[in-house]
């Protein structure tokens, strides 16, 4: 990851989102991106530009430009259209990002453009979202790694996001995940936990 | 056999797949799962095919067809008679809440003026207000109170809009409960789609998202009532049935939306016996 100082940034074609500038390269603001957080808080998984990137939640295609900025290919998988209209404005202008509208529960729906990849990152609003993971994970190379962003308030809000965080982490290594780490993404966005984890066969 | 979207791989050989852009976001949306066991896509295998040279190719390709395909869904999701309805209700209900804002604000600034002015024991509808302040305000506090007016006037002919475009779209959830109700329904649901598909028991609670959470949170009194209670069968109705009669109404509601979706065309039959049980619950309760 490139820091300037203590700021993040990403090396790329700006004026995306109007984010700032630092020389040439774009400031990745962690308290506007999750995975931006992570590398704040914790270790995350180092990108890099041979990787291949299935990105679930795409959204707007924010985070998305900043990982694309690092890495061979990302595969954005969004559901809703409004976003999706901002995501293929991304993609328009980004040789490497391939926007897919779909829904991230059936993968069945898109394995017939998405590649193994080596990285798998998911940031949607969902109450399943250790089951969505487990159901990309088919995509994920053998050794690959798995980001889980954790909306805590998505899963239930009735639930304590503490319980959310444990019972989460409980599923994944139940579904064969090594949980590699886990930490809050505190200051910077509120009840939001990363776990990150490798498949642990291969 | 594998699909992809560049060929079939058969026994270790590839039919490569041929066509314009169009055929290809229809063998994407369209291939069946396969009965083997999933193997992940590989690259390669589109090069074998004669698809394209190199990886640089084949992204390529890939990115063409995917923002081709994406466009086309993003399309076909406002194709839907709803998708515009849905705005419209939704800037219906903002329109509304500037208006009560700017209303406010011009109220206090009027006040500053006119010390002796008050708000109490008149019996006078907002938008008179409005139109005295006009009258009786030079320079800006004047042109304010015009825009509001302006505002008033625009909100009434969306209001209309709104009404006789649901009466087409939704015709039996609008004849239950009126148009522009409906339209609000189904902009918190998020279409016709999503309202089609809840249970009665979530249409009857739709809107009352702070009562309900609460009520899960911190198990106060569930709501008897979201948007319905926009319905005058509902707020008509004597505080002791008006559970009832918002269940009821929510039930035929919830059948209505199905009709809707799937028929798009007023059922009368359903409609007469619908109305007579909702009359029935009203009437026969409130004795």
């Amino acid at each position: 990851m490139i820091w300037v100082g203590d700021v993040l940034v990403s090396p790329g074609e700006g004026g995306v989102y109007n984010e700032r500038m630092l020389g040439k390269a774009r400031v990745w603001e962690p308290y506007r991106s999750k995975l931006s957080a992570l590398y704040h808080v914790g270790k995350g998984i180092d990108l890099d530009p041979s990787m291949r990137v299935l990105y679930l939640g795409a959204a707007n295609g924010t985070t998305v430009s900043h990982v694309a900025d690092y890495v061979e290919v990302v595969y954005a998988v969004e559901f809703a259209p409004r976003p999706m209209q901002d995501l293929i404005e991304v993609a328009r202008r980004r040789k490497n990002v391939i926007p897919i509208m779909a829904d991230a529960n059936q993968p069945d729906r898109y394995t017939s453009v998405v590649e193994a990849v080596d990285l798998v990152y998911q940031d949607v609003a969902q109450p399943d979202q250790a089951a969505i993971a487990i159901r990309n994970s088919i995509f994920l190379r053998h050794g690959g790694s798995l980001i889980l962003m954790l909306k805590t308030r998505s899963v239930d809000v009735r639930k304590k996001p503490s319980d959310v965080f444990d019972e989460t982490l409980a599923v994944l290594s139940n579904a064969g995940f090594s949980v590699l780490e886990s930490v809050w993404l505190a200051p910077y966005h509120q009840d939001h936990a990363a776990i990150v984890c490798t498949k642990a066969d291969g | 056999m594998q699909s992809y979207w560049f060929g079939d791989i058969r026994d270790g050989r590839c039919l490569p797949f041929a066509g314009d852009t169009n055929a290809f976001i229809h063998r994407i949306s369209s291939i069946p799962d396969s009965t083997e066991p999933f193997t992940p896509l590989d690259w390669r295998q589109a090069v074998d095919c004669g698809v394209c040279t190199d990886r640089c190719d084949y992204l390529s390709r890939l990115q063409v067809i995917c923002i081709a395909a994406a466009e086309r869904s993003v399309r076909e999701y406002y194709g839907g008679k709803d998708a515009e309805l849905l705005q419209m209700v939704r800037t219906l209900d903002e329109i509304d809440t500037v208006i009560n804002l700017l209303s406010e604000r011009a109220a206090d600034w009027y006040m500053v003026r006119h010390p002796s002015f008050s708000r109490k024991y008149r019996r006078v509808p907002a938008h008179i207000l409005i139109r005295t302040m006009r009258e009786k305000s030079r320079g800006a506090l004047g042109k304010v109170a015009g825009e509001i007016e302006q505002l008033g006037e625009m909100r009434n002919t969306l209001a209309k809009e709104v009404s006789a475009q649901a009466n087409a779209v939704m015709p039996n959830t609008s004849a239950l409960i009126g148009g522009l109700v409906a339209a609000r329904l189904m902009a918190t649901a998020g279409g016709l789609r999503p309202l089609s598909r809840l249970p009665a028991s979530a249409i009857q609670v739709l809107g009352a998202k702070t009562a309900l959470f609460a009520h899960l949170r911190t198990h106060t009194p569930a709501p008897k009532h979201g948007i319905i209670f926009q319905h005058r069968r509902v707020h008509n109705a004597p505080r002791d049935i008006r559970g009832r009669v918002a269940r009821v109404l929510a039930g035929k509601l919830a059948i209505a939306a199905r009709l809707d979706y799937f028929r798009g065309a007023a059922v009368p039959a359903f409609l007469q016996s619908a109305q007579e049980k909702i009359d029935i619950t009203f009437e026969g309760n409130r004795s």
